[in-house]
Protein backbone atom coordinates (compact mmCIF):
# COMPACT_ATOMS: atom_id res chain seq x y z
CA UNK A 1 0.00 0.00 0.00
CA UNK A 2 1.04 3.61 -0.33
CA UNK A 3 0.29 6.64 1.82
CA UNK A 4 0.27 10.29 0.81
CA UNK A 5 3.78 11.76 0.67
CA UNK A 6 5.13 14.17 3.28
CA UNK A 7 6.45 17.37 1.76
CA UNK A 8 9.77 18.63 3.13
CA UNK A 9 9.22 22.35 3.62
CA UNK A 10 12.46 22.96 5.48
CA UNK A 11 15.69 21.32 6.54
CA UNK A 12 18.41 22.41 8.93
CA UNK A 13 21.19 21.01 11.06
CA UNK A 14 24.20 21.98 13.07
CA UNK A 15 27.67 20.80 12.19
CA UNK A 16 28.31 17.40 13.73
CA UNK A 17 31.36 17.05 15.94
CA UNK A 18 32.61 17.16 19.51
CA UNK A 19 31.08 20.03 21.43
CA UNK A 20 31.91 21.32 24.94
CA UNK A 21 29.87 20.15 27.89
CA UNK A 22 27.91 23.40 27.99
CA UNK A 23 26.55 22.76 24.49
CA UNK A 24 23.66 20.63 25.66
CA UNK A 25 21.41 18.14 23.96
CA UNK A 26 18.59 20.63 24.37
CA UNK A 27 20.50 23.56 22.86
CA UNK A 28 21.61 21.50 19.86
CA UNK A 29 18.05 20.34 19.25
CA UNK A 30 16.78 23.90 19.50
CA UNK A 31 19.41 25.18 17.05
CA UNK A 32 18.61 22.53 14.46
CA UNK A 33 14.87 23.02 14.95
CA UNK A 34 15.14 26.77 14.47
CA UNK A 35 17.23 26.26 11.33
CA UNK A 36 14.61 23.97 9.81
CA UNK A 37 11.75 26.29 10.75
CA UNK A 38 13.59 29.27 9.24
CA UNK A 39 14.32 27.30 6.08
CA UNK A 40 10.59 26.54 5.78
CA UNK A 41 9.51 30.07 6.62
CA UNK A 42 7.48 28.58 9.46
CA UNK A 43 6.67 30.34 12.71
CA UNK A 44 6.14 28.57 16.01
CA UNK A 45 2.38 28.96 15.81
CA UNK A 46 2.20 27.15 12.47
CA UNK A 47 3.63 23.90 13.89
CA UNK A 48 1.17 21.22 15.00
CA UNK A 49 3.48 18.69 16.65
CA UNK A 50 7.10 17.77 17.42
CA UNK A 51 8.71 14.35 16.83
CA UNK A 52 12.12 13.79 18.42
CA UNK A 53 14.53 10.91 17.84
CA UNK A 54 17.30 10.24 20.38
CA UNK A 55 18.86 7.34 22.28
CA UNK A 56 20.83 8.72 25.21
CA UNK A 57 18.84 11.91 25.85
CA UNK A 58 16.92 10.57 28.84
CA UNK A 59 13.20 10.74 29.59
CA UNK A 60 11.17 13.42 27.79
CA UNK A 61 14.17 14.97 26.06
CA UNK A 62 11.80 16.09 23.31
CA UNK A 63 9.66 17.98 25.79
CA UNK A 64 12.78 19.63 27.25
CA UNK A 65 13.68 20.78 23.75
CA UNK A 66 10.09 21.92 23.08
CA UNK A 67 10.09 24.04 26.23
CA UNK A 68 13.22 25.87 25.05
CA UNK A 69 12.17 26.08 21.43
CA UNK A 70 8.68 27.44 22.08
CA UNK A 71 6.70 24.37 21.07
CA UNK A 72 5.61 23.60 24.63
CA UNK A 73 2.05 22.41 24.94
CA UNK A 74 2.06 20.70 21.53
CA UNK A 75 1.97 16.94 21.03
CA UNK A 76 5.60 15.86 21.55
CA UNK A 77 6.79 12.28 21.20
CA UNK A 78 10.17 10.66 21.76
CA UNK A 79 11.37 7.87 19.45
CA UNK A 80 14.10 5.35 20.27
CA UNK A 81 15.27 2.74 17.76
CA UNK A 82 18.98 3.14 18.49
CA UNK A 83 20.79 4.45 15.39
CA UNK A 84 17.50 4.46 13.45
CA UNK A 85 15.78 6.69 16.03
CA UNK A 86 15.77 9.84 13.91
CA UNK A 87 14.49 8.01 10.87
CA UNK A 88 11.82 6.35 12.99
CA UNK A 89 10.66 9.81 14.11
CA UNK A 90 10.46 10.81 10.42
CA UNK A 91 8.38 7.72 9.71
CA UNK A 92 5.92 8.39 12.53
CA UNK A 93 5.58 12.03 11.43
CA UNK A 94 4.89 10.91 7.85
CA UNK A 95 2.21 8.50 9.08
CA UNK A 96 0.53 11.21 11.16
CA UNK A 97 0.47 13.61 8.21
CA UNK A 98 -0.92 10.93 5.90
CA UNK A 99 -3.57 10.08 8.48
CA UNK A 100 -4.69 13.71 8.54
CA UNK A 101 -3.84 14.14 12.21
CA UNK A 102 -1.42 17.03 11.58
CA UNK A 103 -0.49 19.33 8.69
CA UNK A 104 2.83 20.86 9.78
CA UNK A 105 5.23 18.94 12.00
CA UNK A 106 8.81 19.45 13.10
CA UNK A 107 11.09 16.40 13.35
CA UNK A 108 14.34 16.69 15.29
CA UNK A 109 17.06 14.06 15.62
CA UNK A 110 19.57 14.84 18.33
CA UNK A 111 22.33 13.21 20.36
CA UNK A 112 24.96 14.30 22.86
CA UNK A 113 27.48 11.47 23.04
CA UNK A 114 30.97 12.78 23.70
CA UNK A 115 30.28 13.49 27.37
CA UNK A 116 28.85 10.03 28.11
CA UNK A 117 30.12 7.43 25.62
CA UNK A 118 33.71 6.23 25.27
CA UNK A 119 35.31 3.20 23.66
CA UNK A 120 32.35 2.50 21.39
CA UNK A 121 28.74 1.48 21.80
CA UNK A 122 27.39 -1.93 22.73
CA UNK A 123 24.02 -3.61 23.19
CA UNK A 124 21.85 -3.20 26.27
CA UNK A 125 23.33 -5.11 29.22
CA UNK A 126 20.28 -7.40 29.29
CA UNK A 127 21.11 -8.67 25.81
CA UNK A 128 23.07 -11.92 25.78
CA UNK A 129 25.52 -10.56 23.19
CA UNK A 130 26.64 -7.89 25.65
CA UNK A 131 27.31 -10.57 28.25
CA UNK A 132 29.81 -12.34 26.00
CA UNK A 133 31.71 -9.19 25.06
CA UNK A 134 29.99 -8.01 21.89
CA UNK A 135 30.68 -4.46 20.77
CA UNK A 136 29.33 -3.03 17.53
CA UNK A 137 32.76 -2.92 15.90
CA UNK A 138 33.22 -6.65 16.57
CA UNK A 139 30.10 -7.62 14.69
CA UNK A 140 31.17 -5.66 11.62
CA UNK A 141 34.71 -7.01 11.87
CA UNK A 142 33.39 -10.58 11.72
CA UNK A 143 31.23 -9.51 8.78
CA UNK A 144 34.28 -8.09 6.99
CA UNK A 145 36.45 -11.16 7.57
CA UNK A 146 33.75 -13.46 6.25
CA UNK A 147 33.01 -11.15 3.29
CA UNK A 148 36.65 -11.20 2.23
CA UNK A 149 36.81 -15.00 2.50
CA UNK A 150 33.53 -15.60 0.67
CA UNK A 151 33.90 -13.06 -2.15
CA UNK A 152 37.64 -12.65 -2.60
CA UNK A 153 37.38 -9.00 -1.62
CA UNK A 154 40.49 -7.25 -0.31
CA UNK A 155 41.11 -5.22 2.81
CA UNK A 156 41.99 -2.31 0.53
CA UNK A 157 38.63 -2.47 -1.26
CA UNK A 158 36.78 -2.30 2.05
CA UNK A 159 38.96 0.59 3.24
CA UNK A 160 38.07 2.44 0.03
CA UNK A 161 34.64 3.17 1.55
CA UNK A 162 36.28 5.46 4.13
CA UNK A 163 38.49 7.17 1.55
CA UNK A 164 35.45 7.85 -0.67
CA UNK A 165 33.20 9.16 2.07
CA UNK A 166 35.87 11.44 3.53
CA UNK A 167 36.51 12.81 0.03
CA UNK A 168 32.81 13.61 -0.29
CA UNK A 169 32.52 15.50 2.99
CA UNK A 170 35.26 17.92 2.01
CA UNK A 171 32.29 19.69 0.40
CA UNK A 172 29.89 19.34 3.37
CA UNK A 173 30.01 22.27 5.82
CA UNK A 174 27.96 20.23 8.34
CA UNK A 175 30.41 17.30 8.44
CA UNK A 176 32.54 16.52 11.48
CA UNK A 177 35.51 15.81 9.19
CA UNK A 178 36.13 17.90 6.09
CA UNK A 179 39.57 16.71 5.02
CA UNK A 180 40.43 13.90 2.59
CA UNK A 181 42.20 10.80 3.91
CA UNK A 182 44.42 8.35 2.07
CA UNK A 183 44.04 4.61 1.68
CA UNK A 184 47.29 4.14 3.57
CA UNK A 185 45.91 6.14 6.50
CA UNK A 186 42.91 3.81 6.73
CA UNK A 187 45.06 0.67 6.47
CA UNK A 188 47.62 1.81 9.04
CA UNK A 189 45.16 3.21 11.59
CA UNK A 190 45.07 1.76 15.09
CA UNK A 191 43.24 -1.61 15.08
CA UNK A 192 39.84 -1.56 16.80
CA UNK A 193 38.41 -4.99 15.95
CA UNK A 194 40.51 -6.80 13.39
CA UNK A 195 40.47 -6.47 10.47
CA UNK A 196 38.84 -3.06 11.07
CA UNK A 197 40.81 -0.07 12.29
CA UNK A 198 39.93 3.34 13.66
CA UNK A 199 39.14 4.88 10.26
CA UNK A 200 36.78 2.02 9.39
CA UNK A 201 34.60 3.18 12.29
CA UNK A 202 32.23 6.13 12.48
CA UNK A 203 33.14 8.54 15.28
CA UNK A 204 31.34 9.24 18.54
CA UNK A 205 29.70 12.58 17.86
CA UNK A 206 27.38 15.32 19.05
CA UNK A 207 24.84 16.92 16.76
CA UNK A 208 21.29 17.62 15.71
CA UNK A 209 19.28 17.81 12.50
CA UNK A 210 15.68 18.78 11.77
CA UNK A 211 13.10 18.87 9.02
CA UNK A 212 9.66 20.46 8.65
CA UNK A 213 7.25 17.97 7.08
CA UNK A 214 3.89 19.07 5.68
CA UNK A 215 0.68 17.85 4.13
CA UNK A 216 -0.57 19.81 1.09
CA UNK A 217 -2.70 21.86 3.50
CA UNK A 218 0.43 22.47 5.58
CA UNK A 219 2.30 23.80 2.55
CA UNK A 220 -0.57 26.23 1.95
CA UNK A 221 -0.45 27.28 5.60
CA UNK A 222 3.24 28.11 5.16
CA UNK A 223 2.58 29.96 1.88
CA UNK A 224 4.67 27.53 -0.15
CA UNK A 225 3.47 27.32 -3.75
CA UNK A 226 6.44 25.70 -5.49
CA UNK A 227 7.07 21.96 -5.48
CA UNK A 228 9.41 20.81 -2.71
CA UNK A 229 11.13 17.45 -2.14
CA UNK A 230 8.87 14.88 -0.59
CA UNK A 231 9.07 11.71 1.47
CA UNK A 232 7.30 9.08 -0.62
CA UNK A 233 7.54 6.41 2.04
CA UNK A 234 9.46 5.42 5.15
CA UNK A 235 9.81 1.69 5.84
CA UNK A 236 10.59 0.05 9.16
CA UNK A 237 11.55 -3.56 9.81
CA UNK A 238 13.23 -5.34 12.68
CA UNK A 239 15.78 -8.12 12.75
CA UNK A 240 14.42 -11.65 12.72
CA UNK A 241 15.69 -14.62 14.71
CA UNK A 242 18.24 -16.45 12.60
CA UNK A 243 18.33 -20.21 12.31
CA UNK A 244 20.95 -22.47 10.84
CA UNK A 245 24.47 -21.59 9.77
CA UNK A 246 23.95 -19.64 6.56
CA UNK A 247 25.69 -16.62 5.08
CA UNK A 248 26.76 -14.21 7.83
CA UNK A 249 26.27 -11.38 5.32
CA UNK A 250 22.91 -12.53 3.98
CA UNK A 251 21.45 -9.13 4.98
CA UNK A 252 17.91 -10.45 4.90
CA UNK A 253 16.90 -7.55 7.15
CA UNK A 254 18.15 -5.10 4.49
CA UNK A 255 16.39 -7.04 1.76
CA UNK A 256 13.12 -6.79 3.66
CA UNK A 257 13.62 -3.08 4.35
CA UNK A 258 14.23 -2.51 0.66
CA UNK A 259 11.20 -4.46 -0.46
CA UNK A 260 9.00 -2.53 1.96
CA UNK A 261 10.49 0.76 0.72
CA UNK A 262 9.67 -0.03 -2.90
CA UNK A 263 6.14 -1.09 -1.92
CA UNK A 264 5.48 2.03 0.17
CA UNK A 265 7.01 4.50 -2.27
CA UNK A 266 5.99 3.07 -5.62
CA UNK A 267 9.53 3.42 -6.99
CA UNK A 268 11.92 0.60 -7.77
CA UNK A 269 15.62 0.04 -7.14
CA UNK A 270 16.49 1.05 -10.71
CA UNK A 271 14.95 4.50 -10.09
CA UNK A 272 17.35 5.46 -7.27
CA UNK A 273 19.85 8.21 -8.17
CA UNK A 274 21.71 8.40 -4.85
CA UNK A 275 21.81 6.72 -1.44
CA UNK A 276 22.52 7.99 2.05
CA UNK A 277 23.68 4.70 3.59
CA UNK A 278 24.27 3.85 7.24
CA UNK A 279 28.05 3.35 7.00
CA UNK A 280 28.64 3.03 10.73
CA UNK A 281 31.57 0.87 9.60
CA UNK A 282 33.13 0.61 6.12
CA UNK A 283 31.99 -2.97 5.53
CA UNK A 284 28.43 -2.08 6.54
CA UNK A 285 27.99 0.22 3.54
CA UNK A 286 29.03 -2.62 1.23
CA UNK A 287 26.86 -5.43 2.57
CA UNK A 288 23.80 -3.23 3.13
CA UNK A 289 23.87 -1.90 -0.43
CA UNK A 290 23.99 -5.52 -1.56
CA UNK A 291 21.17 -6.48 0.79
CA UNK A 292 18.96 -3.74 -0.63
CA UNK A 293 19.59 -5.12 -4.09
CA UNK A 294 21.26 -1.91 -5.29
CA UNK A 295 24.65 -3.57 -5.82
CA UNK A 296 25.19 -7.20 -6.95
CA UNK A 297 25.99 -9.55 -4.06
CA UNK A 298 29.73 -9.94 -3.59
CA UNK A 299 30.63 -6.97 -5.80
CA UNK A 300 30.16 -4.08 -3.38
CA UNK A 301 33.79 -3.87 -2.35
CA UNK A 302 35.00 -3.90 -5.95
CA UNK A 303 32.34 -1.36 -6.91
CA UNK A 304 33.63 0.96 -4.21
CA UNK A 305 37.29 0.59 -5.19
CA UNK A 306 36.35 1.17 -8.83
CA UNK A 307 34.53 4.41 -8.02
CA UNK A 308 31.03 3.29 -8.94
CA UNK A 309 29.64 4.53 -5.60
CA UNK A 310 31.57 7.83 -5.62
CA UNK A 311 30.27 11.20 -6.77
CA UNK A 312 30.17 10.96 -10.55
CA UNK A 313 29.88 7.17 -10.42
CA UNK A 314 26.95 5.07 -11.53
CA UNK A 315 25.25 5.17 -8.09
CA UNK A 316 26.71 7.74 -5.66
CA UNK A 317 26.55 6.58 -2.02
CA UNK A 318 26.93 9.03 0.86
CA UNK A 319 27.66 12.30 -0.94
CA UNK A 320 27.34 13.87 2.54
CA UNK A 321 30.33 11.89 3.79
CA UNK A 322 28.09 9.40 5.54
CA UNK A 323 28.43 8.43 9.17
CA UNK A 324 32.15 7.82 8.74
CA UNK A 325 32.87 11.45 7.93
CA UNK A 326 29.77 13.57 8.61
CA UNK A 327 29.82 12.03 12.10
CA UNK A 328 27.33 9.80 13.89
CA UNK A 329 25.36 11.33 16.75
CA UNK A 330 23.16 8.26 16.70
CA UNK A 331 19.68 9.74 17.15
CA UNK A 332 20.43 12.59 14.75
CA UNK A 333 21.75 10.53 11.85
CA UNK A 334 18.44 9.53 10.24
CA UNK A 335 17.21 13.12 10.15
CA UNK A 336 20.57 14.35 8.83
CA UNK A 337 20.19 11.87 5.98
CA UNK A 338 16.78 13.37 5.14
CA UNK A 339 18.33 16.87 5.25
CA UNK A 340 21.02 15.73 2.81
CA UNK A 341 18.50 14.15 0.44
CA UNK A 342 16.41 17.34 0.61
CA UNK A 343 19.36 19.49 -0.43
CA UNK A 344 20.39 17.00 -3.12
CA UNK A 345 16.85 16.88 -4.55
CA UNK A 346 16.63 20.68 -4.48
CA UNK A 347 19.92 20.78 -6.37
CA UNK A 348 21.55 22.95 -3.71
CA UNK A 349 24.21 20.57 -2.38
CA UNK A 350 27.10 22.56 -3.86
CA UNK A 351 30.36 20.71 -4.42
CA UNK A 352 28.83 17.39 -3.40
CA UNK A 353 25.76 17.69 -5.64
CA UNK A 354 24.71 14.52 -7.47
CA UNK A 355 23.88 15.68 -10.99
CA UNK A 356 20.26 15.22 -11.91
CA UNK A 357 19.23 13.75 -8.56
CA UNK A 358 15.50 12.99 -8.62
CA UNK A 359 15.07 9.93 -6.35
CA UNK A 360 17.05 9.28 -3.18
CA UNK A 361 17.04 6.57 -0.55
CA UNK A 362 18.23 6.86 3.06
CA UNK A 363 18.98 3.73 5.10
CA UNK A 364 19.52 3.46 8.86
CA UNK A 365 20.20 0.42 10.98
CA UNK A 366 19.80 0.69 14.71
CA UNK A 367 21.07 -1.68 17.36
CA UNK A 368 21.55 -5.41 17.64
CA UNK A 369 19.56 -8.15 19.36
CA UNK A 370 21.13 -11.50 20.22
CA UNK A 371 20.34 -14.21 17.71
CA UNK A 372 18.82 -11.87 15.12
CA UNK A 373 20.11 -10.02 12.08
CA UNK A 374 19.65 -6.62 13.69
CA UNK A 375 17.57 -4.28 15.81
CA UNK A 376 15.73 -1.88 13.53
CA UNK A 377 16.19 -0.88 9.90
CA UNK A 378 14.57 2.11 8.22
CA UNK A 379 14.49 3.06 4.56
CA UNK A 380 13.22 6.50 3.55
CA UNK A 381 12.52 7.11 -0.14
CA UNK A 382 12.38 10.72 -1.32
CA UNK A 383 11.65 12.37 -4.67
CA UNK A 384 12.25 15.88 -6.02
CA UNK B 1 11.83 -21.37 31.56
CA UNK B 2 8.10 -20.87 31.39
CA UNK B 3 6.34 -17.96 33.05
CA UNK B 4 4.77 -20.31 35.58
CA UNK B 5 8.14 -21.39 36.91
CA UNK B 6 9.58 -17.90 37.36
CA UNK B 7 10.30 -16.74 40.88
CA UNK B 8 10.22 -13.07 41.85
CA UNK B 9 13.71 -13.02 43.35
CA UNK B 10 16.77 -15.20 42.90
CA UNK B 11 17.16 -17.85 45.53
CA UNK B 12 19.64 -17.09 48.24
CA UNK B 13 23.14 -18.01 47.20
CA UNK B 14 23.76 -21.65 47.89
CA UNK B 15 27.48 -21.18 47.75
CA UNK B 16 27.66 -23.41 44.70
CA UNK B 17 28.51 -22.64 41.14
CA UNK B 18 25.56 -21.82 38.92
CA UNK B 19 24.94 -20.54 35.36
CA UNK B 20 25.10 -16.75 35.14
CA UNK B 21 21.68 -16.81 33.53
CA UNK B 22 19.14 -19.50 34.40
CA UNK B 23 18.49 -22.01 31.64
CA UNK B 24 21.42 -20.91 29.50
CA UNK B 25 23.80 -23.78 30.18
CA UNK B 26 24.36 -26.86 32.29
CA UNK B 27 27.57 -27.43 34.21
CA UNK B 28 27.96 -31.23 34.27
CA UNK B 29 28.82 -32.02 31.62
CA UNK B 30 29.25 -28.53 30.16
CA UNK B 31 26.58 -27.96 27.53
CA UNK B 32 24.73 -24.98 26.11
CA UNK B 33 20.97 -25.42 26.48
CA UNK B 34 18.89 -24.64 23.43
CA UNK B 35 15.49 -25.64 22.17
CA UNK B 36 14.33 -27.77 19.27
CA UNK B 37 11.03 -27.70 17.44
CA UNK B 38 9.49 -31.17 17.30
CA UNK B 39 7.52 -30.17 14.20
CA UNK B 40 10.28 -28.90 11.92
CA UNK B 41 13.45 -29.85 13.80
CA UNK B 42 14.88 -26.34 13.95
CA UNK B 43 17.25 -25.85 16.89
CA UNK B 44 18.04 -22.48 18.48
CA UNK B 45 20.27 -21.03 21.16
CA UNK B 46 19.34 -19.66 23.60
CA UNK B 47 16.13 -21.62 24.10
CA UNK B 48 12.99 -19.84 22.91
CA UNK B 49 9.34 -20.52 23.64
CA UNK B 50 8.54 -20.50 19.92
CA UNK B 51 10.09 -21.90 16.78
CA UNK B 52 11.68 -19.06 14.78
CA UNK B 53 11.36 -21.14 11.61
CA UNK B 54 7.78 -22.47 11.62
CA UNK B 55 6.43 -20.28 14.47
CA UNK B 56 5.10 -23.24 16.44
CA UNK B 57 4.48 -22.48 20.11
CA UNK B 58 3.90 -26.04 21.24
CA UNK B 59 6.17 -29.03 20.98
CA UNK B 60 9.27 -26.97 21.73
CA UNK B 61 11.71 -29.19 23.63
CA UNK B 62 14.79 -28.29 25.59
CA UNK B 63 18.01 -29.71 24.17
CA UNK B 64 21.62 -29.88 25.31
CA UNK B 65 23.67 -28.78 22.30
CA UNK B 66 26.83 -30.47 21.11
CA UNK B 67 29.92 -28.89 22.68
CA UNK B 68 31.93 -29.11 19.46
CA UNK B 69 31.96 -26.67 16.59
CA UNK B 70 34.13 -24.56 14.32
CA UNK B 71 34.91 -20.89 13.83
CA UNK B 72 32.70 -19.35 11.14
CA UNK B 73 34.18 -15.88 11.61
CA UNK B 74 36.10 -14.06 14.31
CA UNK B 75 37.67 -10.79 15.34
CA UNK B 76 40.26 -9.61 17.83
CA UNK B 77 38.65 -6.88 19.89
CA UNK B 78 41.31 -4.25 20.62
CA UNK B 79 39.08 -1.47 21.95
CA UNK B 80 36.05 -1.81 24.20
CA UNK B 81 34.07 0.38 26.60
CA UNK B 82 35.64 1.25 29.94
CA UNK B 83 36.06 -1.65 32.34
CA UNK B 84 36.44 -4.32 29.65
CA UNK B 85 39.91 -5.85 29.32
CA UNK B 86 41.27 -6.15 25.77
CA UNK B 87 42.34 -7.83 23.61
CA UNK B 88 40.03 -10.81 23.35
CA UNK B 89 38.84 -13.00 20.51
CA UNK B 90 35.13 -12.96 19.70
CA UNK B 91 33.76 -15.45 17.20
CA UNK B 92 30.71 -16.86 15.52
CA UNK B 93 30.84 -20.58 16.31
CA UNK B 94 28.89 -23.08 14.21
CA UNK B 95 27.95 -26.07 16.36
CA UNK B 96 27.40 -29.51 14.95
CA UNK B 97 23.68 -29.12 15.65
CA UNK B 98 23.42 -26.43 12.98
CA UNK B 99 23.26 -23.66 15.56
CA UNK B 100 25.43 -20.53 15.41
CA UNK B 101 26.62 -19.11 18.74
CA UNK B 102 28.47 -15.88 19.53
CA UNK B 103 31.22 -16.47 22.10
CA UNK B 104 34.76 -15.68 23.07
CA UNK B 105 37.53 -18.05 22.01
CA UNK B 106 40.66 -18.84 24.01
CA UNK B 107 43.55 -21.25 23.75
CA UNK B 108 45.55 -19.78 20.88
CA UNK B 109 47.23 -16.56 19.93
CA UNK B 110 44.86 -14.53 17.74
CA UNK B 111 47.10 -14.95 14.71
CA UNK B 112 46.86 -18.73 15.06
CA UNK B 113 43.07 -18.72 14.83
CA UNK B 114 41.64 -19.25 11.38
CA UNK B 115 38.26 -19.62 9.74
CA UNK B 116 37.12 -23.19 10.18
CA UNK B 117 39.23 -23.83 13.27
CA UNK B 118 37.70 -26.59 15.45
CA UNK B 119 36.70 -25.48 18.94
CA UNK B 120 35.13 -27.00 22.03
CA UNK B 121 32.90 -25.56 24.71
CA UNK B 122 34.29 -24.86 28.16
CA UNK B 123 33.00 -23.16 31.28
CA UNK B 124 34.34 -19.76 32.32
CA UNK B 125 33.91 -17.57 35.38
CA UNK B 126 31.59 -14.58 34.95
CA UNK B 127 31.75 -11.29 36.80
CA UNK B 128 28.90 -10.58 39.20
CA UNK B 129 26.92 -7.34 39.33
CA UNK B 130 29.84 -5.67 41.09
CA UNK B 131 32.09 -6.54 38.18
CA UNK B 132 34.16 -9.15 40.00
CA UNK B 133 34.25 -12.89 39.38
CA UNK B 134 32.82 -14.42 42.55
CA UNK B 135 33.65 -17.99 41.66
CA UNK B 136 29.97 -18.93 41.59
CA UNK B 137 28.55 -17.44 38.41
CA UNK B 138 29.53 -19.56 35.43
CA UNK B 139 29.44 -18.66 31.76
CA UNK B 140 30.84 -20.21 28.63
CA UNK B 141 33.49 -19.77 25.99
CA UNK B 142 35.19 -21.96 23.41
CA UNK B 143 38.74 -23.27 23.34
CA UNK B 144 40.66 -23.94 20.16
CA UNK B 145 41.21 -27.67 19.86
CA UNK B 146 44.73 -28.78 20.69
CA UNK B 147 45.74 -29.98 17.26
CA UNK B 148 45.35 -26.44 15.96
CA UNK B 149 47.97 -25.06 18.30
CA UNK B 150 50.67 -27.66 17.83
Amino acid sequence: MTLAPAHVAGAGMIRFGKYPVDVTLESMGVDAGRAALADAGATLTTVDALYVGHVFGGPVAGQRIAAQLGLDGKPVSNHENYCASGATAVREAWVALAAGLHDVVLVIGVEKMTDRISGGVRPDPNDLDAAVGYVMAAGHAMSARRYMADHGATREQIAAVAVKNHAHSVHNPFAQYQKPISLDQVLSARPIAEPLGLLDCSPISDGAAAVVLCSPAGLRRLGIDAAVPKVLGAALVSGSVLTGTGDLNAEDVSRRAGEQAWELSGVGPDDVDLVEMHDCFTIAEIVRMEGLGLVPVGQGAAWTADGHTALGGRLPVNPSGGLLSRGHPVGATGVAQVCELTWQLRGTAGGRQVDGARIGLAYCKGGTVNGTDGGSVTTVVMAS
Amino acid sequence: MSAATRVPLPEASSGSRRPFRPGLLQLEPPRLLGSRCSACGTATFPARAFCPHCRATTGIDGVALTPDGHVHSFTVVRQAPAGVDVPYVLAQIDLGDGVRVLAQVVGAEPERIALGAPVSLELAPVADAAGQPDGQLVGYRFRVDQEMTT
